[in-house]
């Protein structure tokens, strides 16, 4: 029992890492993905204030056109906290002057009420600048004023005669906080943007992965086995500096490469070859570009993981194939990838995921351009909840985007870790018999 | 087939291991190269194998110099100590590998694979997988991806090393019966004297990269080159004694051995003195007292304290009822003990 308490002491960290940067992060996720969370709604609540725009989308949801226009036409009304604004901009006798004509009276427009105005042939309100701004401190109406209860909000309803059963139909189109809402998904489902992300993404995780994490890795690791010693591990080191450059600067240097004054551009030029941009020409290039710089990072991951499961191969069995007649060739054809299985299959899974995640070779590459040709999923999550050009970050869409992509992921290391069946893995010791 | 190594020397490096063997092996004759561990024995038969570069020297299977012919093309089987199975083949396919690779077709391959299997006795378990099979079964499905393809030299790197006691008994006799059935020149390499004597036709004893002795188990036996060769072999090993020569042959602690005869006047030797040759009723008595005794079922050995002048190990039929710390008065059979100088020659 104490041991138990003690290796729970132990574990304990971890478990609190798992907490604080999976579970929670992961419901967080999922909590926001059902919210219309945006810079515009905030993230804790907020007030309500009714807009042109909540007119426009109250109209669309049937509001009648009667309340519509009472909700509209600013309604004036010459009161006394009007008086006494007026009193404190243009003087006390002008104030007296107004409540003794108008005071107690009700306009419709402001035309109506500055025409009254000027009838009173004020000296204070001879030009009509002065008259409309006078006029303005009589508004009553319930536009753009923000009230942080909906009861506030109800009560001015009230004043300005708007019928009860409208209230809460505007009161709801009025709140400009967060609320819940399943149109996020609706939105993913609709949107043909989102097609293109997952396409992207798709050519993105499969290419880079087939060719170089496991294509190249495998290649290079059987290529550095039968290099002498030296010279391998020469080689190895080679492919592992873009793996331990940070990333802004081997992106950099790609860029340098590639751009239209570049030097592949200008290598190419004494040639006729016209100047462009090789990284973002056509999505054609944009493509090439990601999965080489992405690859020739990735590669050397597999390199590392085949390098070792080939040495762990006997080194008689090479013999006895050599002896068997077997070529180089035959070799690793019929002796060594056979036995490279489970590398390649913990290789994929790893990089499938650590791919379906990343990004940041993209983003700071081309940037997901040339127009969004190359924009992957976990790009489009970041773009449209962190950082995206319109400024209206949209917390809840993109937080859908990315449980999309935790739970491909959850189920996607479920599958590997069934597949892997690890308990297999592990060689029993055999004693001879 | 017939193998000659000439002058061949392998250097790794600046260190010489082998420097300029020459061994022939005659047709269909079976050969153990015995040595203690870096003795270079299988150096050499990785060499004859092609898996290591020859320095200087031939190498002919019958009058093909194969020095420098790369292994693939060499022809020759070859059984590990850890057999080597490719272990995501099944048996089958483990034997038909040779055959594979040279392109053979199927129904030949099938063929041969079943004919070498049933040689070996494996026939009921080709559709099995390496790690599926007994120590015992796995060095049969090497010793059958060897000789499937009737190669010229059959070479045998301690192959009965991972085995236990009695399954290394076992495989022993299977190997001497495969390798007579089938006529092919075999060259065995161990550091097991029991295994060299009881299989092969011919010992070459190494030490240092060298071979001190070639000769029939039971020649090298009785009549050892040197010391070195005399602590090689047998079960329990020798003993040995210094002694030294005037008119008589002495021990060290000074009884008399008899008259020293052709050994007179040299006054340091050692003695040589196998285990069957020393006990009751032989030869000179000599006082000692026995101070080991281990018990082996048919037979019990004796290590026997002689007064002052070293051990003698003697082994005698069971149920003699001597014990430890008894006081014995066996003798030497001077008619079978080897005089060496102190450097080790045979006088």
């Amino acid at each position: 029992m104490r041991q138990d308490r003690i290796g729970f002491l132990f574990l304990t960290p971890a478990l609190i890492a798992v907490v604080i940067f999976y579970l929670l992060p992961v419901v967080m996720t999922a909590v926001f993905a059902f919210t219309n969370m945006s810079t515009a709604t905030g993230i804790r609540g907020g007030g309500y204030l009714v807009t042109e725009q909540t007119l426009r989308d109250l109209s669309g949801h049937g509001l009648t056109g009667a309340t519509l226009s009472q909700l509209a036409d600013a309604g004036y009304e010459v009161d006394t906290e009007g008086l006494a604004a007026l009193a404190a901009t243009f003087g006390d006798r002008l104030a007296g002057h107004i409540e003794a004509e108008l005071g107690g009276e009700s306009f419709a427009t402001s035309r109506e009420l500055e025409r009254a105005l000027r009838d009173l042939r004020a000296p204070e309100l001879r030009i009509t600048r002065d008259r409309k701004q006078a006029a303005s401190l009589f508004q009553r109406s319930v536009l753009n004023i923000r009230h942080d209860t909906a009861d506030a909000l109800r009560d001015e309803l009230t004043g300005a005669g708007i019928p009860g059963g409208d209230h809460d139909m505007i009161i709801e189109a009025a709140y400009t906080g967060w609320s819940w809402t399943m149109r996020n998904f609706e939105l993913l489902l609709s949107l043909p943007s989102t097609a293109r992300y997952a396409l992207n993404t798709l050519i993105y995780v499969a290419l880079t992965l087939v060719l170089f994490n496991v294509g190249l890795g495998l290649l290079l690791a059987i290529a550095t086995f039968y290099l002498p010693k030296p010279s391998a591990a020469v080689f190895r080191a080679i492919w592992f500096m873009p793996r331990i450059l940070p990333p802004v600067l081997y992106v950099l240097m790609w860029k340098w490469l590639m751009w239209d004054n570049g030097f592949l551009a200008s290598a190419l030029a004494p040639f006729g070859v016209e100047r462009i941009n090789w990284m973002l020409h056509s999505e054609y290039h944009a493509w090439v570009a990601i999965i080489l710089i992405n690859g020739v990072v990735g590669a050397s991951f597999g390199m590392i993981i085949f390098a070792s499961a080939i040495k762990a191969i006997p080194q008689t069995l090479l013999m006895a194939a050599e002896v068997d007649g077997a070529t180089r060739w035959q070799q690793v054809r019929y002796v060594i990838l056979p036995q490279m299985r489970w590398p390649i299959l913990f290789v994929t899974a790893y990089q499938t995921l650590s791919l379906l995640a990343s990004f940041e070779y993209i983003l700071l590459s081309t940037g997901g351009g040339p127009g969004s040709a190359t924009e992957v999923w976990a790009m489009a999550a970041f773009r449209t909840a962190l950082n995206n050009y319109g400024g209206n970050l949209q917390y809840g869409m993109g937080a859908t985007f990315a449980l999309v992509l935790v739970i491909i992921g959850t189920v996607l290391s479920l599958l590997y870790l069934r597949f892997f069946n690890f308990q297999a893995l592990l060689a029993k010791p055999r004693i001879e018999r | 087939m017939r193998l000659v190594l000439e002058g061949f020397t392998k250097r790794f490096g600046d260190t010489t291991v082998i420097d300029a063997l020459d061994l022939t092996v005659a047709d269909g004759e079976m050969i153990a190269l015995l040595g203690p561990s870096g003795c270079g024995k299988s150096t050499t038969l990785f060499a004859i194998a092609g898996l290591h570069q020859v320095d200087e020297g031939r190498i002919l299977f019958g009058n093909r110099d194969v020095a420098h012919v790369s292994p693939q093309e060499r022809n020759v089987g070859i059984v590990f100590q850890n057999y080597a199975l490719y272990p995501h083949m099944t048996v089958a396919q483990n034997i038909a590998f040779p055959l594979r690779v040279r392109g053979e077709r199927v129904v030949e391959m099938d063929r041969k694979v079943r004919e070498i299997a049933g040689l070996v006795q494996i026939g009921e378990l080709l559709e099995r997988k390496p790690a599926q099979l007994s120590g015992g079964q796995q060095q049969r499905v090497a010793l059958a991806r060897a000789l499937v393809r009737k190669p010229d030299v059959l070479l045998l790197d301690e192959p009965l090393a991972n085995l236990d006691a009695k399954l290394r008994m076992e495989m022993r006799s299977e190997i001497r019966r495969v390798q007579l059935e089938t006529g092919i020149t075999a060259i065995l390499v161990t550091h097991d004297q029991v295994e060299a004597m009881s299989i092969c036709d011919r010992i070459a004893l190494m030490k240092d990269g060298g071979i001190v002795q070639i000769a029939e188990p039971a020649e090298m036996y009785i009549n050892p080159m040197d010391r070195y060769v005399a602590s090689f072999l047998g079960n329990p090993p020798i003993a040995f004694l210094d002694a030294m020569a005037d008119e008589e042959l002495r021990l060290a602690g000074g009884a008399s051995l008899g008259a020293a005869g052709r050994l007179q006047g040299l006054d340091r030797l050692v003695l040589g003195v196998r285990p069957e040759h020393y006990g009751p009723g032989k030869g000179v008595p000599l006082e000692g007292v026995v101070v080991m005794l281990e018990t082996h079922g048919r037979e019990d050995l004796f290590e026997v304290e002689l007064a002052g002048c070293g051990r003698l190990r003697a082994i005698l039929p069971a149920g003699s009822g001597t014990r430890i710390g008894t006081n014995v008065n066996w003798g030497i059979d001077m008619d079978h003990i080897f005089v060496f100088s102190p450097d080790g020659r045979r006088l």
